[in-house]
């Protein structure tokens, strides 16, 4: 490691550079609508507008709470700033960041782990924008393609061709806490039927008895660790 | 096409997207490069860099066709820009059809492109993008203070040499994420007698199990960075195969 890189300056950039983009891509994104309208001569329906995000609202600012308290410990200051602009988090940006962090060996907080997850996200987010983009060229030759009832089947099982293979390399990682979260998930959706399906309610339901799980079993693993260690002291004298 | 669509799929609305795109896609070359130029001063290996770039990019091509299967299924309702906008920044397909739909109730119609007209397409936008933008405003205002809370955290755990709980909770996180997609599918197996999505996980659990054993036992390096997205793929033609035979349950 370089000693003389200062990595202290390096993250008050990012930060600096991350607010301004941000900000603005918020500014952007809020005028798209009032712009399109001012072009277009279509007017906000407002009272439908309210009657909408208040419902919306209900459910998303928890969660976007939720999500911005688990993320940011996990994927590092640069990272943070792109996946929370570009979306698909959950279901793309943290799996990737996490195939990455394990090809490169590096640990969460660590220097090395801020470089490898926002060369990461920021090349996930671009493939995903360059994929649709192409896609949107290509619409109308790709759609029978794309469309085509063989095809379908494929297409609407990414998630679980995904989530298969990922389960498998990080439910050997600890097979106590995997079984409990299985057995969990599939208790609660058995009982609570309609939420099959509302997979990102739960992963904050199971995110928190996780690692409030993972929390006792870490703190009974120290205790013994620190009781092994009075034993062999008692022993000694 | 209807007027709508007509005006909803102009060229108009396709140069506002654009700009709006081209900003994001701006965003992330800059911190891309920015991001690779520190890792290179500060004396990483420019292939680990390399390698970290190449893996991202191979991991999120499968899975982008389903976002971009997500625009085609929007766009049919919402035309093309106002679709393809709204699921290449913040969001996800699950949230974008949740809410457009939602935004359409509230205005007493369904999200039916014969039904709506541009001032419907202009609320529906502004519904969406008010309803996620959240983590986005959080991000700007607090997340400087959270990182150094959390740096202050780990420099706490680290002089007191107590071993970190941050990798373990990373794990449990993960764990958790997994099991809620997994745990879903079984559920819907066994509730409602679902079978494809459940199988097509178990292929692709078997599949990556036969890679990581020609990687860690056999050495095949090389297959690393390509072993999600083969065992993706694999999977996928077998949820054709499932949905064949069994009738698309």
């Amino acid at each position: 490691m370089n000693k003389d890189f200062d990595y202290d300056n390096y993250i008050a950039k990012t930060h600096f550079f991350g607010r301004t983009f941000m900000l603005i891509g918020i500014i952007l994104l809020i005028g798209a609508p009032f712009l399109i309208g001012a072009v277009t001569g279509a007017k906000i329906n407002w009272p439908g507008f309210a009657n909408g995000v208040v419902k919306v609202l209900l459910i998303y600012v928890p969660s976007s709470i939720a999500e911005f308290l688990i993320y940011t410990p996990l994927l590092g200051v640069g990272a943070v700033y792109l996946s929370f602009l570009t979306g698909n988090i959950t279901n793309l940006k943290l799996p990737c960041a996490f195939s990455s962090r394990e090809i490169a060996q590096t640990k969460t907080g660590t220097k090395e782990d801020e470089i490898i997850m926002t060369l990461s996200i920021a090349t996930s987010a671009l493939i995903t924008m360059l994929v649709i983009a192409l896609g949107v060229a290509l619409l109308v030759p790709l759609t029978p393609i794309l469309q085509n009832p063989t095809l379908r089947p494929a297409f609407s099982n990414v998630l679980p061709a995904l989530f298969g293979a990922l389960g498998y390399q990080y439910f050997l990682k600890d097979l106590k806490l995997s079984t409990f979260a299985m057995v969990l998930m599939v208790v609660i959706c058995w009982f609570v039927p309609s939420l099959i399906g509302q997979t990102g309610t739960m992963i904050i339901v199971l995110g928190a008895f996780t690692l409030g799980l993972a929390f006792v079993l870490f703190k009974r693993t120290q205790k013994k660790a620190q009781d092994l260690i009075d034993k062999n002291k008692s022993d000694n004298k | 096409m209807n007027n709508f669509l007509q005006i909803a799929n102009s060229g108009i609305l396709y140069l506002i997207v654009g700009v709006i795109l081209a900003f994001v896609v701006f965003f992330c070359v800059f911190f891309l490069v920015r991001s690779y130029r520190a890792g290179v001063k500060m004396g990483m290996d420019k292939k680990l860099l390399r390698r970290a770039i190449t893996s991202s990019a191979t991991f999120t091509a499968i899975p982008s066709i389903s976002i971009l299967l997500g625009v085609l299924a929007l766009a049919g309702s919402i035309g093309v820009p106002v679709a393809w906008l709204r699921l290449s920044v913040i969001g996800n397909l699950q949230y974008e059809a949740t809410v457009a739909a939602i935004a359409a109730q509230g205005m007493g119609k369904a999200l039916d492109a014969s039904i709506l007209n541009m001032s419907d397409l202009i609320t529906i936008l502004l519904t969406m993008t008010i309803g996620i933008i959240w983590s986005c405003v959080l991000t700007v205002f607090f997340l400087k203070k959270y990182t150094k809370k959390l740096a202050g955290q780990n420099k706490i755990k680290k002089n007191s040499n107590a071993p970190s709980f941050s990798s373990i909770a990373m794990i449990s996180m993960f764990i958790a994420l997994c099991a809620a997609f997994l745990g879903n599918y079984v559920a819907d197996f066994i509730v409602n007698g679902v079978k494809v999505p459940v199988l097509t996980a178990i292929v692709s659990a078997l599949i990556m199990s036969f890679f990581e054993y020609l990687i860690k036992k056999k050495g095949h390096k090389g297959l690393e960075s390509f072993s999600l997205a083969l065992a993706m793929i694999i999977a996928m033609c077998a949820a054709i195969v499932f949905s064949k035979i069994l009738g698309g349950m």
